[in-house]
């Protein structure tokens, strides 16, 4: 029942193919809707008791090749579907205003594979299926950033984003083959067998592979540097899906690893895990605060946000290996309610980003300004998400990190210094990843929507069609839902928790946000309609701009100016890369022209990327000596190839 | 009877706090040898311009007018969650800090929108500089609230100020003063007042909170101002509920109620003297210098609960 989603997304994209099928479109998109919905409802049903769902389609491979859906795939295909369902909608205006037919067929069919990729990652039960669909999911995201044309810089970035997320998936690849000698088989219920039993080395390898691989794919620093490449220059819906659903699949793997297969481990894992956390996450929020086009600073927000679930699941690997089970369900609900509230918001806001662009083809905010009267829709709607991402109370984002909040509280009651020191400590952490947060956001939403416009095509921006403002209301209204009435979401999402990490019983803190925030958003609401009567009747006026004509677009703050104090004070994170030019240069103190440019973020690439690179590079021309392209020494290393085997079998055997 | 006491104390400190803040004037002018305004200044001043025009700039949207209503509820929500009299609040037992904190982050984050959406230059750069504060006083503030809140086992404030008040003067431990020191610290940032912000200047060149409510007039800046004193008068409350709530009534007999009374306006009125004191001894820090201040802050959290975790051993 849950998996008809599957076939129906198999089918819809080969009718679109079919130019027979064009008229046929709208229906099929709405048969998709309907599986999706039936996919989300069954789904919901399912979270709660334990049942799993099989699908073996092994007769059509040479391997193993079955999927089959328990809690927590159906958790994170609930979080697929109902991100890709108002994609999906927003995309029906969007794909038509800005891709010629033959594109938006290619868009389309790129699209639905993806998404029916993703679904097949987290429907899987067995290795082979799993990577199948992974790399699915990869080429197909690939592709969709090459619709939007294929520029060297594009091309550039496109390479570093594949080789980055193969580097990452040989290491999930060698994840299951380090566990193939244990359970003897990739099917997941082996490997789960397996698991329990592992001998303490394998056990590090399997989670540090794990680690390394779905880190790079989720974008953890300093494995994160494909993700500000990557995100900005695909399509709106595509970057929405990227940054909304696909990082999550990495963070669904993660959780698969480390919580299902491995059970946990020793408290280094959670260390570890937390630390890379706490690192993406406060070098996330600083990054994106230094940009000033709207895509990237939103995939650098993701960094950060995906900082904020590792260091809930990081918290909770702690707890479990100090056997405090109950907390490490708070903290992995916390961390899997903000992988389901990061996917809402963050693919509303690269909606937004898209509606932004449609409208004003830029997305630098420097050449944005004053949208909210324009786009009084839009602006609302990424308002929202505006509020849900910094974590603003009645608003989803709050619920997940107080869960994690809370966690680290919980912290304090373990007997071990070390855990008693540092979770609490990373509450300030986090607290000053949220203060950062909300200060980037105000800059966002403060300088694309508010105030005077900065350019001619911001002065003209108009209101997105219907179904792009109708998908972004769906994501946004999701966001208001969880954010007032978390209840009805925690039930299921605890329990799912409580399941991975064997809890015995419900924290007792999901039950208190969930009875507060009501009330919160009841006397909220009240006050405000209380408050309100002591408006008065407004009127226009112009500023008093001393004495000048009147204010102009150039006298406001922009993006840079308004970072500045923060990028001053963290100047040390940056390492900016200065350059000045004085023209002409015999003349410093009357100069003709001078221009000033500013590189940031690149001590990546040359403290660690570089050398790497050039290590590869000259382990590869070393190796090419061995390719002499001489017959006779190819024979002669066949010949001690084999006598060395069979030396080895003679002595070893 | 709970209930009707949570709302009394809410009522009472929004309705109260601008009288803080007009002693607070006053002690300054006493101690600057200037005459002064009267204390009752405040609520003149909301009252004039609650009837005023509402003038709004003509690039402003909606959120130019939303920001102060937001500000002044969520800072009304903020103070249910303050026990004043005895100890209980609304909020108190319910909700616990990290909803209180967030809860004022709410208001600022529309506060600074407010500003931009005037679309002026000073707008801009109050919300700025705004930003750089709230976003680096965000992690002491919490670093404190947590280091008593493992001391008290409880991340409630009326659970924190019931373990104080289990215990005497002397008997509360040094964690408290290190979390009093970065929550005082804290506060003084929160509330716009020296050596953070001058509240008493329009100079460009030094004006955060000022800057960017430049553009507010009328019922609109009247509702910023109220939202301001009842900050202030939120943060006095809380610190006084966490660190000296001694005094507070454990019955409801008049008798009670009334020192408690007594002693919750003596210990305002120590701390708005404290205050004077301060803005009228320091002189303003530079810009840059501010986030320095408030690394001490976070240093002092990060140490109360480093104390507070290797004392629970």
């Amino acid at each position: 029942m849950g998996l008809n989603s599957q076939p129906s997304l198999g089918t819809s994209d080969r009718s679109l193919f079919d130019p027979r099928f064009r008229k046929a479109g709208r229906l099929i998109a709405g048969l998709v809707a309907v599986a999706t919905l039936g996919a989300c409802g069954a789904g919901g049903r399912s979270l709660l008791n334990s049942e799993v769902r099989k699908l073996n389609p092994s007769l059509l491979a040479p391997f193993p090749f079955t999927f089959s859906l328990d809690r927590l795939g159906f958790f994170f295909l609930i979080l697929i579907c109902a991100v890709s369902l108002p994609v999906a909608l927003f995309s029906v205006s969007y794909v038509r205003r800005h891709y010629s037919a033959a594109r938006q067929k290619w868009l389309w069919a790129l699209l639905f594979l993806f998404v029916a990729s993703m679904a097949g990652v987290v429907a899987a039960s067995s290795g082979f299926a799993f990577l199948v669909s992974w790399e699915i999911m990869s080429l197909a995201s690939a592709g969709l950033i090459l619709i939007e044309g294929s520029s060297g810089d594009r091309r550039h970035n496109l390479f570093i984003y594949l080789l980055m997320t193969h580097a990452g998936t040989a290491a999930v690849i060698a994840a299951f083959l380090v566990f193939l000698p244990h359970s003897h088989s990739l099917d997941f219920a082996a490997i789960r067998a397996a698991g329990a039993t592992l001998p303490p080395g394998v056990r590090m390898a399997l989670f540090l592979l794990a680690f390394a691989g779905f880190g790079t794919k989720a974008g953890i620093i300093p494995l994160h540097l494909w993700l500000p490449r990557a995100h900005p220059i695909a399509p709106s819906p595509a970057s929405a899906l990227m940054s909304g659903v696909m990082l999550k699949i990495a963070v669904y793997g993660f959780v698969r690893f480390a919580f299902d297969f491995l059970g946990g481990g020793p408290a280094w894992f959670g260390y570890l895990v937390l630390v890379a956390g706490a690192a993406s996450g406060l070098l996330g929020v600083l990054y994106a605060i230094a940009e000033h086009d709207l895509k990237r600073l939103l995939a650098y927000h993701s960094v950060e946000n995906i900082g904020i679930i590792y260091l809930g699941l990081g918290a909770s690997l702690i707890f479990m290996a100090h056997n405090a089970r109950v907390w490490a369900a708070l903290a992995l609900a916390g961390a899997l309610l903000h992988t389901l509230n990061h996917a809402l918001f963050k693919s509303l806001l690269f909606l937004g980003a898209g509606a932004i662009s449609d409208s004003t083809h830029t997305v630098d905010l420097e050449k944005l300004g004053g949208l909210q009267r324009r786009m009084p829709v839009t602006g609302a709607v990424f308002l929202i998400g505006c509020c849900s991402i910094i974590g603003l109370p009645l608003f989803n984002g709050f619920i997940s990190e107080w869960m994690i909040f809370r966690s680290f509280l919980g912290g304090s009651t373990l007997l071990n210094t070390n855990a008693q020191t540092l979770l609490p400590l990373m509450a300030g952490v986090l607290a000053l990843i949220g203060g950062l947060a909300a200060a980037c956001f105000v800059k966002v939403f403060g300088v694309a929507f508010l105030g005077r416009p900065r350019s001619q095509e911001a002065e003209h921006a108009s209101e997105a069609p219907l179904s792009m403002r109708a998908g972004m209301l769906l994501l946004a209204a999701a966001c208001v839902a969880i954010g007032i009435w978390p209840g009805g979401f925690l039930r299921p999402i605890v329990s799912l928790a409580q399941s991975l990490v064997g809890a015995p019983a419900a924290p007792p803190e999901t039950l208190l946000i969930a009875s507060v925030i009501p009330w919160v958003a009841a006397a909220f609401l009240a006050l405000l309609a209380v408050v309100s009567v002591l408006k008065r009747a407004k009127r226009q006026t112009p500023t008093w701009a001393c004495g000048l004509p009147g204010l102009t677009s150039r006298m406001q703050y922009t993006s840079t100016a308004f970072s500045k104090p923060i990028r001053f004070v963290f100047g040390r994170v940056y390492k900016a890369d200065r350059k000045r030019e004085v023209l002409p240069a015999d003349q410093p103190y009357f100069p003709g022209s001078i221009s000033y440019h500013s590189v940031r973020t690149t001590s990546y690439e040359r403290l660690l990327y570089r050398p790497f690179v050039e290590g590869v590079v000259a382990a590869a021309n070393q190796l090419r000596r061995l390719q002499t392209g001489n017959i006779q020494v190819y024979l002669l290393y066949i010949v001690v190839t084999l006598v060395s085997l069979l030396l080895y079998l003679r002595f070893a055997g | 009877m709970t209930i009707a006491l949570g709302v009394l104390q809410v009522v009472l400190l929004v309705i109260g706090a601008p009288l803080l803040r007009g002693i607070v004037g006053r002690l300054k002018a006493v101690l600057q040898r200037r005459r002064g305004a009267p204390i009752w200044r405040p609520y003149a001043d909301i009252w004039k311009l609650l009837h005023k025009e509402d003038l709004v700039p003509p690039s402003a949207s909606g959120v130019f007018g939303l920001a102060p209503l937001l500000l002044l509820v969520t800072s009304i929500l903020a103070t249910a969650f303050v026990p004043l009299l005895t100890n209980s609040a609304l909020l108190g037992s319910a909700g616990d800090f990290i909803l209180m904190v967030y809860l004022l982050a709410f208001g600022r984050f529309f506060l600074a929108l407010g500003g931009i959406d005037g679309g002026s230059a000073f707008g801009g750069m109050g919300a700025s500089r705004e930003a750089l504060v709230s976003s680096l006083a965000e992690a002491p503030l919490l670093l404190g609230l947590v280091a008593v809140a493992i001391q008290a086992s409880s991340a409630s404030i009326v659970g924190m100020t019931q373990w104080a008040l289990e215990r005497n003067f002397f008997n509360i431990s040094a964690v408290h003063l290190l979390a009093f020191l970065a929550l005082g610290i804290v506060a003084l940032a929160e509330t716009g007042r020296m050596p953070v912000d001058n509240p008493a200047t329009h100079l460009e060149l030094t004006m955060i909170h000022e800057g960017m409510v430049l553009e507010y007039s009328g019922p609109n800046l009247a509702l910023i101002e109220w939202a301001s004193a009842i900050k202030l008068g939120f943060m006095v409350g809380l610190l006084i509920a966490l660190f000296a709530p001694w005094g507070m009534a454990t019955t409801l007999s008049p008798a009670a109620l009334g020192l408690a009374v007594v002693a919750m306006l003596a210990k305002m009125f120590a701390l708005a003297a404290a205050l004077a004191v301060i803005e009228s001894g320091i002189a303003k820090l530079r810009m840059y210098a501010v986030p320095d201040f408030l690394g001490v802050a976070a240093a002092f959290g990060t140490l109360a609960v480093i104390f507070t975790a290797l004392m629970k051993r």
